[in-house]
């Protein structure tokens, strides 16, 4: 009981709720590079072999994959709860703005746009879901699916986008974790941010790299 | 940059409101005699004696030392907290930073923590209320050991002192986004949790301000570090990462 | 001969016997009030600087139920924060031959000897408590490699006894009481009055029993009744409309304290510090000091031709005039403020001056970086240069800094005893506020020690006295006393008001200003002295007719509070003027032009002047009654200065 209401209060607390914010977005970082590394295996033959090994590995995992994707919706569920919490809080603190306002140039694209960004991936989850995940044509064969979804423009133009998206949310927000948990070191903290930076550019071209390839290439099996 | 024997003809654009009720809004004034060695307030001394000689009401504004330390100028200028000069305060902003013609504005800090009492006045007794809940080490008068009983590394000393320079003024507030006061908290708990005197109460400090903190309807810290940047004493957000740390540490193991 | 009887009014309490023992004896000797009634009693403190937190704070440590005032909208934006340099204490930890002896020997002698003896021997000693006392509240003062405190030599003391935090000494230690104080009103112990202003004492049988305070906010007259005032309220320096204090330091709580009974000693002694920004133009609005400390490397210089017009570093060595290291070959750039601010005066006025007004000399770093290198010289004064440059526009790096002298510091003050108590039985007057520890002139570095001392570990002691040797009987705010403070104070709003004029609280105070560093300033003279008070009663008339009030009584009003400072300024300036003109000899900062050696050093007239002036209000214009309790010198040899 005392554990409960100890974990309530810190979870009340604005300093608690980021801590749970950046945990569960570092943790989402996470998933997306494993994604990532998944998805990558596109490339690595045509035929999508590849990947439909990796992802029959996946499906092979059987309840152990629904043990994972509920962790995956809780992290997605806690993460996308607090932000709408601490967005909404964090603009009831200020009811009158300023007539004139200028930033001293220590706001960033990504910091600025951290809800705006949230949003974007959260709707493109969504479609994003209803493209592969409750597609049944996936079972069968998954890389012939997802080429023929990416080499449709539409859907090509928005996952290209949603990489973007998901780069300038993650080039804030992983050194944004470190700071909210704590680990700030002048030492390591430009370090820290470089990396931000790298793995945000890393993320937004390899998910944007299968998409722009089919754009381009039409999805036709050359 | 202007040039120093000129006089300068400035516009104004000020915040005007009658008491805490009032709606408010900007109202508009000419200054035609404006000296580039005048620091910024004196512009609005000058200002105030204009009104006065015309039968209308003075500018409130708060101000006491007029040199950077007391922490009580607090003015919203063109949108940036103090002004466009970084590391300075108000107070100790000078005109030679403007030209002639320039359209100026002012207003106040904003922030639902922070009312506004008259013009450009607001209430920042949140801020105390802060420091009352933990802002101290608890030592009464005449109990402590020698000066020299418990050695302080230099980086120990000068890492708390850099943290101890706030003043107060509120310009991090002002400058959030999110109008968080974490940077002023951050500031205080990692200007005494640093040093062994303090160490004692580290845990029971961090988790009462952060408490009032938030209690007082600050918002909470996206680290978008405008703060840091609007710092008249340039104190570091690594103080927020200290804070977060002393209160994420004794959130899990306090014994309170 | 002074006169060696003691006024009755005056009884200094001080106790006899060795110097060294008559605090301990002193403490022994006071009645203790029990712990359990300790919450019985209240006490007003008003001020949160340096001396009022401490005291707020270790009165509510004892158990006693205090109520703490002032008028900034926190207690920690108190003048004291704007302290630059550092606070002495005899700790002697750099081995240099220190001791509580010297510091309070130092101490008389730097005070010119018009400071009584056992105040000041008592200061010194217990300023060791301080420094500890203050770093254990975490004030994070400069330390060396080895993790102890480190000490530099200040103002001058051939001692190295001075503690500081860079250039923040003041904040620090005023951090640290305000934590305390804090820390009391987080228990409860201490409730917290901002943005009050007290504009009258009230007395009730004799005693002070409480204040009326003015709300800077709404406007509202509130009255609080207590068992104790204690009066922390600061130095009266902005009677000089220009001086290096906040805007909103006065006179008031102490003049009012004044009216009400409270002798007012020594008021003609101020400060004039050397090392200031100067004026730049009649808009200026305050002065800003530059640490005393950028004397140990700076040199002060002036052209030798009158209104050398070249550029400082054109100027070659032989027409540079190093007037203090001509003048004090001993002491050379380092001799006191008082010595230091009149030299820059006499080169200023003989025409040498530099500067667009020619009210300024060079302090010069040429020399220092050069020979100690830049980065050397950024590390011991980066914070200082940088804010010269921010105000000025000028890189001291590159171009000598230009100072003068401006008001810093009052050594005068209300009258208090021993017990720190004033002639007003219940009102306790401490820190800047009171006159007792400096003498004629204050060293660098005692002015926080001070404070700290009269609240930390002098006044929680000598009140306990007060509660428990006089019988208080209960009073409230409904007395009748509260009744017409009250109403006098609503009737001098509504006279301020009502007047109608034409000119500004501002420009009132600007031409006192005026006049008070005109004639009762660095250096004096009787006909000035006698000019000064004509000026003044006439300006005092003016004001009264011709003054001309934005806004209400109701509502936020800075003017309306202004013109209340203002008002008691102009009785005060006459006051200090007078004081002034009946002390004919020279003495630390008071410099009487009719009293100097050949060589036009401060000439002192122990015979005749060796005692405390206090003066006791007789009604506004007419004449006060000028006390005196004569200073004996027991300890320390009465001897002309010379730094030569
Ligand atoms: C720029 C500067 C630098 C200095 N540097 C040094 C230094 O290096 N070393 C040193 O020893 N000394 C220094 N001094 C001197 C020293 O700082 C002051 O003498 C000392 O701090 C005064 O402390 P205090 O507590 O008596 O008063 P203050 O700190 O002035 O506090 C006065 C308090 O009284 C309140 N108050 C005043 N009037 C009223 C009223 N009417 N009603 C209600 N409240 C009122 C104010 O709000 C404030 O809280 C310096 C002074 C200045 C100006
Ligand atoms: C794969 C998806 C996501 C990843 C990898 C991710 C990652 C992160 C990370 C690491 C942070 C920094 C946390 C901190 O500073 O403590 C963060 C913050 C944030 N995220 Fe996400 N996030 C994702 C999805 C979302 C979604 C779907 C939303 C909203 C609908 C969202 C909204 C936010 C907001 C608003 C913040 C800033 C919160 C603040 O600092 O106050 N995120 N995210
Ligand atoms: C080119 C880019 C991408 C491709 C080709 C891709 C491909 C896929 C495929 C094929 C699946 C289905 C797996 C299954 O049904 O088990 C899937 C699931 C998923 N993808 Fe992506 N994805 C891409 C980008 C992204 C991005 C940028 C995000 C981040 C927001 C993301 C988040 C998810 C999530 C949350 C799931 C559900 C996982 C599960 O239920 O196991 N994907 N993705
Ligand atoms: S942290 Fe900086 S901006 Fe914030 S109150 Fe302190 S000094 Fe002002
Ligand atoms: S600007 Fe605000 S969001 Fe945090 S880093 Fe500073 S408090
Ligand atoms: S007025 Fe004191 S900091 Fe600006």
């Amino acid at each position: 009981m005392n554990t409960l209401r100890w974990f309530g209060n810190v979870l009340a607390s604005s300093i608690g709720r980021k801590a749970v914010m950046a945990l569960t977005g570092l943790l989402l970082v996470g998933f997306l590079i494993a994604h990532l590394a998944g998805n990558l295996t596109l490339f690595a033959d045509v035929e999508g072999a590849a990947f439909n090994a990796y992802a029959g590995k996946l499906l092979d995992l059987g309840p152990l994959l629904y043990v994972a994707e509920v962790g995956l919706v809780l992290l997605f569920g806690i993460h996308i709860y607090l932000a709408i919490r601490l967005t909404l809080d964090n603009r009831e603190a200020r009811r009158t703005g300023y007539v004139i306002r200028n930033d001293r140039g220590a706001k960033t694209l990504g910091s600025a746009s951290m809800p705006v960004t949230g949003v974007l991936i959260l709707g493109y989850t969504i479609l994003h879901l209803f493209d592969f995940r409750f597609d049944e044509s996936f079972e069968e064969d998954g890389a012939l699916l997802v080429r023929n979804t990416l080499s449709q423009p539409l859907h090509g133009v928005i996952y290209v986008i949603a990489a973007g998206v998901v780069g300038l949310h993650v080039s804030h927000g992983f050194q944004s974790a470190f700071q909210s948990l704590g680990w700030n070191h002048p030492r390591y903290m430009p370090l820290v941010k470089q990396i931000s930076i790298g793995l945000a550019a890393l993320l937004a071209a390899g998910f944007a790299a299968l998409p722009l390839y089919f754009l381009f290439t039409g999805g036709a099996q050359s | 940059m202007s040039d120093h024997n000129e006089a300068m003809r400035i516009t104004l654009k000020v915040w005007r409101q009658d008491g805490a009720d009032d709606a408010g809004r900007m109202e508009t004034y000419h200054l035609g005699d404006v000296s580039a060695h005048m620091s910024f307030l004196e512009m609005l001394d000058v200002l105030n004696e204009q009104l006065t000689a015309t039968g209308q009401e003075p500018v409130a504004f708060d101000h006491d030392c007029r040199e950077g330390i007391c922490g009580s100028c607090a003015l919203m200028i063109d949108g940036q907290a103090h002004g466009p000069q970084p590391g300075t305060t108000v107070c100790q902003l000078h005109m030679r930073h403007y030209s002639d013609g320039d359209t100026i504005h002012v207003e106040p800090w904003r922030a639902n923590a922070f009312p506004v009492l008259k013009d450009l006045v607001v209430d920042r007794t949140a801020f105390d209320r802060i420091q009352a809940a933990g802002g101290y080490i608890s030592v009464n008068t005449g109990s402590p050991p020698d000066a020299n009983a418990i050695p302080v590394s230099t980086g120990e000393a000068n890492s708390a002192m850099d943290a101890a320079s706030c003043i107060a003024c509120g310009a991090c507030v002002a400058a959030c986004p999110n109008a968080s006061a974490m940077l002023y908290v951050g500031a205080r708990v990692a200007h005494l949790g640093q040093l062994p005197q303090g160490a004692p109460e580290r845990q029971r400090r961090a988790l009462r301000m952060l408490a009032q903190a938030d209690q007082e309807g600050f918002g909470a810290c996206s680290n978008v570090y405008e703060c840091e940047a609007a710092c008249p004493k340039d104190i570091s957000v690594e103080n927020i990462a200290f804070l977060n740390r002393e209160y994420l540490k004794a959130s899990f193991s306090a014994r309170e | 001969m002074s006169p060696k009887t003691t006024d009755p009014m005056l009884d200094s309490k001080a106790p006899s016997g060795p110097i060294a023992e008559r605090w301990n004896k002193h403490r022994f000797d006071m009645k203790l009030v029990n712990p359990a009634n300790k919450r019985k009693f209240h006490v007003l403190v008003v001020g949160t600087g340096l001396a009022g937190a401490s005291a707020a704070a270790s009165l509510a440590e004892l158990g006693y139920r205090v109520s703490s005032f002032c008028i900034q909208d926190s207690p920690r934006r108190a003048h004291s924060i704007a302290a630059q340099g550092g606070i002495n204490a005899a700790k002697n930890y750099q081995n240099d031959g220190d001791s509580v002896y010297r510091l309070f020997y130092d101490t008389v002698k730097g005070g010119d000897y018009r400071a009584r003896e056992s105040n000041v021997y008592r200061l010194a000693e217990v300023a060791n408590n301080i420094i500890d006392q203050c770093v254990a509240q975490g004030v994070p003062f400069a330390r060396e490699y080895g993790g102890v405190l480190s000490n530099r030599s200040f103002g001058g003391a051939q001692v190295s006894r001075t503690f500081y935090a860079r250039g923040q000494t003041g904040q620090q230690l005023l951090l640290g009481a305000y934590g305390a104080m804090m820390r009391q009103v987080g228990a409860g112990k201490i409730k917290l009055y901002t943005r009050r202003e007290m504009i009258d004492l009230v007395k009730v049988d004799d005693v002070a029993r409480g204040i009326v305070t003015r709300h800077a906010v709404t406007g509202e007259l509130e009255r609080f009744a207590g068992d104790a005032v204690l009066l922390c309220t600061g130095g009266y320096g902005n009677v000089f409309y220009l001086s290096t204090n906040a805007k909103a330091s006065n006179v008031t709580a102490a003049w009012r304290a004044h009216k009400r009974g409270a002798f007012f000693a020594n008021p003609c002694f101020t400060q004039i510090h050397p090392t200031c920004i100067p004026v730049s133009g009649e808009y200026q609005s305050k002065l800003t000091l530059m640490s005393e400390s950028l004397r140990n490397d700076g040199r002060v210089w002036v052209p030798r031709k009158k209104r050398d017009e070249r550029r400082p570093a054109d100027i070659p060595e032989d027409e540079r005039d190093y007037y203090l290291e001509r003048r004090y070959p001993s002491f050379g750039n380092l001799v006191p403020r008082d010595v230091a601010s009149r030299a820059a005066k006499e080169r200023c006025d003989a025409g040498y001056g530099v500067g667009e007004t020619g009210l300024a000399v060079f302090l010069d770093f040429r020399d220092a970086i050069q020979r100690e290198g830049e980065d050397t010289i950024r590390a011991r004064y980066g914070n200082l240069f940088q804010m010269y440059e921010k105000i000025t526009g000028d890189d001291p790096y590159s171009t000598p800094m230009r100072i003068y002298p401006a008001v810093h510091y009052t050594m005068g003050g209300l009258w208090v005893d021993y017990n720190l108590e004033s002639t007003v039985p219940g009102l306790f007057v401490l820190g800047e506020a009171n006159f007792s520890d400096h003498g004629a002139n204050r060293l660098g570095a005692s002015a926080l020690m001070q404070g700290l001392a009269d609240g930390y570990f002098v006044v929680p002691y000598t009140v306990g006295q007060h509660f428990a040797s006089r019988q208080l009987a209960p009073v409230t705010v409904e007395h009748e006393a509260f009744a017409e403070a009250e109403a006098a104070s609503a009737e001098r709003v509504q006279r301020l008001l009502s007047i109608g004029g034409r000119r500004s609280v501002e420009s009132f105070h600007r031409e006192l200003g005026g006049i008070m560093w005109n004639y009762v300033g660095m250096a004096r003279n009787e006909a000035g002295l006698k000019t000064a008070i004509e000026s003044i009663r006439g300006l005092r008339a003016e004001f009264w007719q011709n003054l001309r009030m934005p806004g209400t009584a109701t509502g936020l009003n800075a003017s309306l509070h202004h013109a209340l400072r203002v008002a008691d300024f102009l009785e005060f300036g006459e006051l200090m003027a007078l004081d002034a003109l009946e002390r004919p000899e020279s003495c630390g900062g008071h410099f009487r032009e009719e009293s100097q050696t050949p060589e036009g050093e401060a000439l002192r007239d122990d015979e005749n002047f060796a005692h405390v002036a206090a003066w006791e209000f007789q009604g506004v214009g007419e004449r006060p009654t000028r006390h005196v309790e004569p200073l004996e010198f027991e300890e320390v040899l009465l001897t002309q200065r010379s730094y030569k």
